[in-house]
């Protein structure tokens, strides 16, 4: 169905910038980004762990969400949940392209450009900061997700839900499932560090 | 309420789990949001400005399939060559 077009000099709002932006208003779009761009970034950021790959890949999803928002619908999720699941399948998409690059480890990032306050530069890093952020590496993208939207974003299960496509109770259970992953990958990572020494 | 308790609610509810309570105080600690390069985010706002509105991903999902043809009608030629200079 074509939708309708809106009135150019209207003032861009939270709540008129989506349908100002699949008509294509450029401005709407920009306001858009503005408001979503860090959080992207941080998410993937946390996902792959490489400042370079989280910029080309903040820069797909902005692409492709540009690309694509003339057929975007209003269902009453945050615009923010569509981009979080075009970042989620392009960072799967990465995983698949550079299988190799999981096995880079943080280390070998100290020297990145520009990352301002990025974790691994920050000077009180320790390595158990190190080995949490590679134990949430180490488990399953959803688990990935649902963790860095809890505590990246600070996100409600309710919220999450929408994003990840599930009721709130089985986001309960999968963030309960992941705690208990996590402990896991840290054990296993202490044991390997110890039998390294 | 205990502290630590209030960012539980949405959680870890069942007080028998304490163990990963901890768990919960190093991911607040540790995943803080980072602040992307801000040259990269204008520039990136810049792009996007200028861009048409159909954005041409390129495709990745044929380039296995060229690679293989490329290869086959490399050894074909090279065959072919063979064929014809050992006569």
């Amino acid at each position: 169905m074509k939708k309708k077009p809106v009135p150019v000099n209207l003032e861009i709002t939270d709540n008129n910038a989506v349908k100002l932006a699949s008509t294509g208003n450029a401005e709407a779009f920009s306001y858009l980004y503005e408001q979503n761009v860090k959080r992207i970034f941080n998410y993937i950021y946390y996902r792959i762990g490489s400042e370079q790959d989280a910029e080309d890949l903040t820069a797909r999803v902005f692409h492709r969400a540009f690309g694509h928002i003339g057929s975007y619908e209003e269902k009453g999720v945050p615009f923010s949940a569509w981009l979080y699941r075009i970042a989620h399948n392009l960072i799967a998409n990465w995983h698949r392209d550079n299988f190799r690059r999981r096995e880079v480890s943080l280390e070998d990032q100290i020297d990145l450009p520009h990352l301002g306050d990025l974790p691994e530069r920050m000077v009180e890093r320790n390595q158990e900061q190190e080995m949490l952020l590679k134990a949430i590496r180490n488990l399953s993208p959803d688990r990935q997700q649902l963790i860095l939207l809890k505590y990246l974003e600070d996100l409600s299960n309710a919220e999450i839900a929408i994003i990840m496509r599930r009721t709130e109770g089985a986001i309960k259970s999968l963030y309960h499932r992941s705690l208990i992953s996590l402990r896991e990958e840290l054990e296993k990572i202490d044991k390997y560090n110890v039998l390294e020494k | 309420m205990i502290a630590g308790e209030a960012n539980m609610t949405d959680g870890i509810e069942s007080s028998g789990i304490n163990h990963l309570w901890g768990l919960e105080d190093r991911l607040n600690h540790v995943l803080k949001p980072v602040t992307p390069d801000p040259v990269f985010v204008n520039s990136l706002k810049l792009k996007l400005s200028r861009t048409p509105s159909v954005f041409l991903e390129q495709s990745r999902k044929y380039d296995g399939l060229h690679a293989i043809l490329i290869g086959l009608a490399a050894g074909l030629l090279g065959y072919w060559l063979y064929r014809k200079f050992s006569k």
